[in-house]
């Protein structure tokens, strides 16, 4: 018999997740191990990261007032991820944006979201402090900030849940981690060749804009083509950092392929709120990413080199 | 003389043939790749049969994973 994907499916961070693993006829019990270690792991970063649940690490950070606030190793890891993000991307991802965030609207999960007006948070600023010990596991924000970890915690959990996945199964072939569309894989297929990732095309709901091979690494996609919120569900539910309000500029959605899903996530971000020259101008100074930008006019266009599926010809004698 | 525009017509005929299918495959826009390669006989003005090959690398399957922007499920 050959090697097969298990997989597993469950709902988590507000969207669908998935884990699967290349598992060989006696790998049973093995695979479900590394499943239920990959799905637990997530349940543990919700915990921590959401800003939905007011009794997460993150809830109380939030409501700590600047003080130095105990917490669970993941936010201090995440929050350091994402203080890295903000300065590698110029502050296009900032994840002190809450207070603008909540002041537009989006102050609830997203489902239970009313329609009223945007409002711009007052006195708002990007950049707000973020100290953290990690030593002590502990962290602390400036007084009247606020932090939204959203997609980038996503990504985390994902590459979290894939590491725990291989520690369940030292000698693990392959897996794969898909919370929502924001992908960690690593190692082989039941095939023994590339994890083969579609890019769900927004123009056309059900059809594929094109098709990665990654052996490992992260993909993220973020957009506008989902999630809208306010007034005729027209405001982007990501904040601009740079005037504090819904993004205007952007394309209906962005794939980005990095080396880790986190850094994928702030990296979608970014470009989900970019012009496409910006956005070209963003990958070709970061060698490690590459993009398909999906703009809401035109064709699909690829920054850097993602690596898409490609048709090539042979000829030969007959 | 009438061999050399055979020969000629077919090399434009086959490069047509590769121009359309290289248009019906373009990467950012095609669905999923197909399941198994294409093949298409080309006849040669000698009678010469030659195979056109179309090849998706690593793309002989269903895909494993779609990422897309996450929708709301709770």
């Amino acid at each position: 018999m050959s090697a097969r994907l298990e997989r597993s499916t469950f709902r988590a961070v507000g969207t669908n997740c998935a884990a699967a693993v290349t598992a060989g006829p006696h790998d049973a019990r093995r695979a479900s191990a590394a499943l239920a270690a990959a799905q637990a792991e997530v349940a543990a970063c919700e915990r921590a990261l959401s800003r939905f649940d007011a009794a997460s690490d993150l809830s109380r950070l939030n409501a700590a007032g600047g003080a130095w606030t105990a917490v669970d190793r993941r936010l201090v890891e995440a929050l350091r991820l994402a203080l890295r993000a903000r300065e590698d991307t110029g502050g296009l991802f900032d994840p002190t944006v809450l207070p603008a965030l909540t002041a537009a609207g989006y102050d609830r999960s997203f489902e239970q979201l009313a329609e009223r007006p945007a409002r711009r948070a007052v006195g708002w600023r990007a950049g707000a402090s973020v100290e953290l010990d990690e030593t002590a596991g502990r962290a602390r924000l400036e007084p009247g900030a606020a932090v939204d970890l959203g997609g980038i915690g996503k990504g985390y959990a994902a590459v979290r849940a894939l590491a725990a996945m291989r520690e369940a199964w030292p000698l693990l072939p392959g897996g794969l981690v898909d919370l929502g569309g924001d992908l960690a894989l690593w190692g082989e297929t039941p095939e023994r060749s590339h994890w083969r990732i579609a890019v769900a095309d927004p123009r056309r709901p059900g059809t594929t804009a094109g098709v990665l091979l990654l052996r490992s690494g992260g993909v993220a996609t973020s957009g506008r083509d989902v999630r809208r919120f306010g007034p005729g569900r027209s405001l982007h539910h990501l904040i601009d950092p740079a005037t504090g309000e819904p993004a205007r500029p952007g394309p209906l959605a962005v794939t980005v392929v990095a080396p880790d899903a986190a850094e994928a996530e702030a990296h979608a971000t970014a470009l989900a709120i970019s012009a496409p020259a910006p956005a070209a101008a963003h990958v070709a100074g970061r060698p490690g990413i590459s993009a398909l930008y999906i703009p809401r006019d035109g064709e699909p266009i690829p920054l850097g080199s993602p690596p898409l599926a490609q048709a090539r010809f042979v000829v030969r004698a007959a | 003389m009438q061999r050399i525009w055979a020969v000629v017509l077919s090399v434009w005929a086959m490069l047509a043939i590769v121009a359309v299918l290289a248009w019906a495959n373009r990467p950012v826009t095609s669905p999923a790749p197909a399941a198994a390669a294409q093949t298409l006989v080309v006849k040669g003005a000698n009678g010469k049969q030659q195979q056109l090959v179309v090849v998706q690398p690593g793309a002989v399957g269903a895909t494993h994973a779609t990422t897309s922007t996450s929708g709301v499920v709770r």
